[in-house]
């Protein structure tokens, strides 16, 4: 295993989390928003309407400063943080999915020539051309959502590649489809709300009204197609994922799911209100409110996407504490479980203390703690006072009298639908045990 | 347990969806694209601030120009990078997250660096745009240089944790059994190599410099003056800048391990006689710097790519020493992927000379002026996206379909 980093009380998952709800802001502002400026475009252009530029260079440069600079940036953020959070974990993704990577990097070329030209030659070169480099411009981003969403449905749903092995097989899995439609839907609506807000700030206050209205329903085409294809993708998940967010497998889950359509209904009724019925309430600081709602509303979603892909990182294939699920014989893997549970775990770390004696207390406490971290570290917080599923508390509630008592646990953990199973032999249970029972908030 | 087992072990069970040379090759040219375009912008930031402190009109107006250039850059730069940063994964998987999870803090601090040195330059760039000399201001390109510097300062120490293979179990687990896990480790800075890169970002900016002229001569509404001023400064930077740069690869040389015989490497010799070629020719350069630039900016870049896959051999050296070799990795060929994906690169290449012919004409006429490009260009641009499309969309219908996914 490689080595482990630890964030106190909170665990290493939550920069990912933090910094992945915050990409999704900039990035399908990214593949949304062009769509919407090209239509304003070619309306100023085939009508004949120079006044709607204003809104055009407003709209593109917001795109420039805050996609290229906080979307690029987390987007590569997102995966440094998932490489020190889970390194195993994105690279099983990265050697299944390198080539769908760097088609997507194609595309993140094209779209960054396409929009520093487009923004640089606004009123440089002829009309039609320019427009053009707005549609090349949208389809490239919408390109790389329809790339990315492939190897974030595999996540949730490796379909037929957990036989095959196949790209293909598990890119065009069962959730890829909905998955990739309602994102496409909500994309126009966070496109649609920086729209609002922009437009909210020109001076020409009738071309800002008919923006604001145009680009309300945009928004609201957007929330409601977003919402009946979400429907649609929460039909499609697999079983065992419906069995956690949808049923009562993990109950904080559905309360997400609810927060996150509470907070995209606020988002619907805004664009209603703000851009139908009361005009004067679209402006910059219901706009930004209004981001904030959607922000959480995202961090939500995105939760409850990664929460019912529990246990696993990789459905089927990686569990969340990195470790190899089940043997892949189309590439020659073999599970990490079953060699661990006869050959030890401890034992087969690189990075840790050679002399370490286990059958003295200390030395069970010394071993327990890494073994904790590996196992349990990347979901479950270890100290006392943690705030990310702290496991002092968690195994207060099962209440053990005896290290013993947590060996039993560990025995049964892997029944839970959401846990993996303890991958050691005895000595390495012993120890987690000693460690674990030694935390305990009592 | 050993090293090299460690080694081999972390290597990803999955194998490599296609041969290692094919990565190892995009890893090399992708680095090259992506080190000149930070070159540039570290070295276009220095020139700015200097510019600025001149205190003469054609300084300011150049050192507002870079502005320009040093955003665009940075985001080209950056998404540029995103392709080494991929293929040195599939590749070097065991260096690349050892090196970052242990020094996981300064990892995710390497983020936040970056993101202020980007918003420092445009800091630097809007605030300056309309500045006459007496209130044009270089506090912000300062917060960004700097910013530069550590954000590249960062990426180098895990770069050089990557090639301390044998000192790491050293570093992570102390005298007393404990093992760290608070991703704070900071090792192996070689300030030769690192100076190295920094001082050779002002010889790319001088030839940036020299091209500028080249570019902009057409236009009648730019003074010759200031363009003759621009590409003097550009060869004069360039050439006086290769010499400490040269000095410092040499700096560097020494510190690596005498058994390389890295002296002898064919790239690294091939790299030393085109940066002498292309010092001597920039030299010669100082009477003509724009006549002189396409030729001058050809030579560098070879060079640079050329000490790329020295670096690449070098890398190739250090892990040899631990018995890992990247020709080891298992490979499961998937051909449909790997056709995807150099279907796609050669499409994209036809698709940005749309992009690059616009840019290229519309910056070379005079303010106001509207240039009218071929109509098919852009058209055929947007047919070759929408086929793209149609072509991905047919076929995951399809394996949906037959795979029981899609409903």
């Amino acid at each position: 295993m490689y080595p482990f980093w630890e964030v106190p009380f909170f665990t290493s998952g939550i920069v990912i989390a933090l910094i992945a709800t915050f990409h999704i802001l900039p990035c399908h502002l990214a593949t949304g928003a062009f769509w919407f400026l090209v239509y304003v475009e070619r309306k100023a252009v085939r009508e004949g309407r120079r006044e709607l530029m204003e809104f055009v260079k407003r709209y593109s440069m917001l795109i420039l400063i805050f996609c290229f600079v906080i979307g690029s940036l987390s987007g590569v953020g997102i995966w440094f943080a998932a490489t020190v959070a889970s390194p195993r974990g994105i690279s099983g993704l990265i050697h299944n999915y390198v080539w769908g990577w760097a088609t997507e990097w194609v595309f993140f070329i094209i779209e960054i020539a396409s929009i520093y030209v487009y923004y640089y030659t606004l009123g440089k070169i002829d009309d039609e051309s320019h427009l053009k480099l707005g549609w090349l411009y949208a389809w490239a981003a919408w390109i790389s959502m329809i790339i990315i969403t492939g190897i974030l449905a595999f996540m949730l749903s490796s379909g037929k590649w957990i036989e095959t092995g196949g790209f293909f097989d598990g890119f065009f899995n069962q959730t890829y489809w909905p998955q990739l439609l309602t994102r496409t839907a909500f994309m126009f609506g966070i496109a649609g709300v920086y729209a609002v807000i922009v437009a909210s700030r020109l001076e020409n206050r009738k071309v800002a009204q008919e923006l604001i209205r145009t680009a309300s329903l945009w928004g609201i085409a957007g929330m409601a197609a977003g919402a009946l294809f979400g429907a649609w993708y929460l039909f499609s998940m697999p079983a065992h994922a419906k069995e956690l967010g949808l049923q009562d497998g993990l109950p904080y889950l559905k309360q997400m799911l609810w927060a996150a359509a509470a907070c995209y209904a606020v988002v619907f009724a805004w664009f209603v209100v703000a851009g139908l019925i009361r005009p004067r309430l679209a402006g910059p600081v219901s706009g930004v409110l209004v981001l904030f709602i959607l922000f959480l509303g995202i961090g939500a979603g995105e939760g409850f996407r990664e929460g019912v892909r529990r246990p696993y990182i990789i459905d089927q294939y990686m569990y969340s504490n990195q470790l190899i699920a089940r043997d892949l014989p189309a590439k020659g893997v073999v599970a990490d479980i079953d060699k661990y549970q006869e050959a030890g775990f401890w034992n087969k770390l690189y990075f840790r203390p050679e002399k370490v004696d286990l059958s003295t207390k200390m030395g069970r406490m010394q071993a327990g703690r890494l073994i904790a971290l590996y196992q349990c570290g990347n979901c479950h917080a270890l100290d006392r006072f943690g705030k990310m599923r702290p496991l002092p508390v968690l195994l207060q509630n099962i209440a053990p009298e005896s290290p013993e008592d947590i060996e039993g646990f560990m025995d049964a953990v892997g029944d839970y639908p959401f846990m993996p199973p303890f991958a050691g032999n005895d000595e390495d249970k012993a120890a987690i045990a000693e460690y674990l029972f030694s935390i305990i908030r009592r | 347990m050993e090293l090299q087992t460690y080694l081999n072990n972390m290597m990803d069970p999955a194998g490599l969806p296609f041969y290692p040379i094919i990565f190892q090759v995009l890893l090399v040219l992708t680095f090259a694209l992506h080190i000149t375009m930070i070159n540039l912008v570290l070295g276009s930031t220095v020139v700015a601030i200097w510019e600025l402190g001149r205190k003469n009109p054609y300084g300011l107006r150049l050192a507002k120009a870079l502005g320009r250039v040093i955003t665009v850059g940075l985001s080209i730069a950056i998404v540029l990078g995103v392709a080494p940063l991929l293929f040195v994964q599939v590749i070097y998987d065991p260096y690349w997250y050892t090196a970052n999870t242990m020094s996981a803090f300064w990892a995710m601090l390497f983020l936040l660096v970056v993101t202020l040195a980007f918003y420092s330059a445009y800091g630097f760039y809007l605030g300056n745009r309309r500045a006459a000399m007496e209130n044009a201001s270089t506090r912000w390109a300062w917060v960004s240089l700097v910013m530069l510097l550590v954000a590249g300062l960062f990426i180098h120490m895990l770069s050089m944790e990557q090639l301390n293979a044998p000192l790491w179990k050293g570093w992570l687990v102390g005298p007393d059994g404990t093992v760290s896990v608070a991703g704070g480790e900071f090792h192996g800075v070689s300030l030769g190599r690192l100076l190295h890169f920094f001082i050779g970002s002002l010889a790319v900016t001088g030839v940036f410099l020299m091209l500028y002229h080249w570019y902009f001569r057409q236009r009648a509404d730019y003074e010759q003056e200031y363009l003759v001023y621009v590409s003097k400064r550009g060869v004069s930077i360039a050439f006086w800048s290769l010499f400490p740069a040269i000095a410092a690869g040499f700096w560097w040389l020494g510190t690596v391990p005498q058994d390389f015989h890295f002296v002898a490497n064919p790239f690294f010799v091939l790299g030393a006689i085109a940066g002498v070629c292309t010092t001597a020719y920039i030299g010669t350069s100082f009477n003509k710097p724009a006549d002189r630039a396409i030729p001058a900016a050809i030579a560098l870049f070879a060079t640079i790519f050329v000490m790329c896959c020295a670096r690449e051999g070098l890398r190739m050296d250090y892990a040899g020493l631990n018995g890992y070799s990247i020709f080891n990795y298992h490979v499961n060929p998937d051909w449909p992927s790997t056709i995807l994906f150099f279907a796609t690169f050669v499409a994209g290449l036809y698709v940005l000379c749309f992009p690059a012919v616009a840019a290229f004409k519309a910056g070379r006429v005079p303010k106001g002026q509207v240039v009218t490009l071929d109509p098919e260009l852009g058209k055929k641009a947007v047919q070759v996206m929408v086929v793209w499309f149609g072509v991905v969309a047919a076929l995951g219908l399809v394996i949906s379909l037959k795979n029981g996914a899609l409903f």
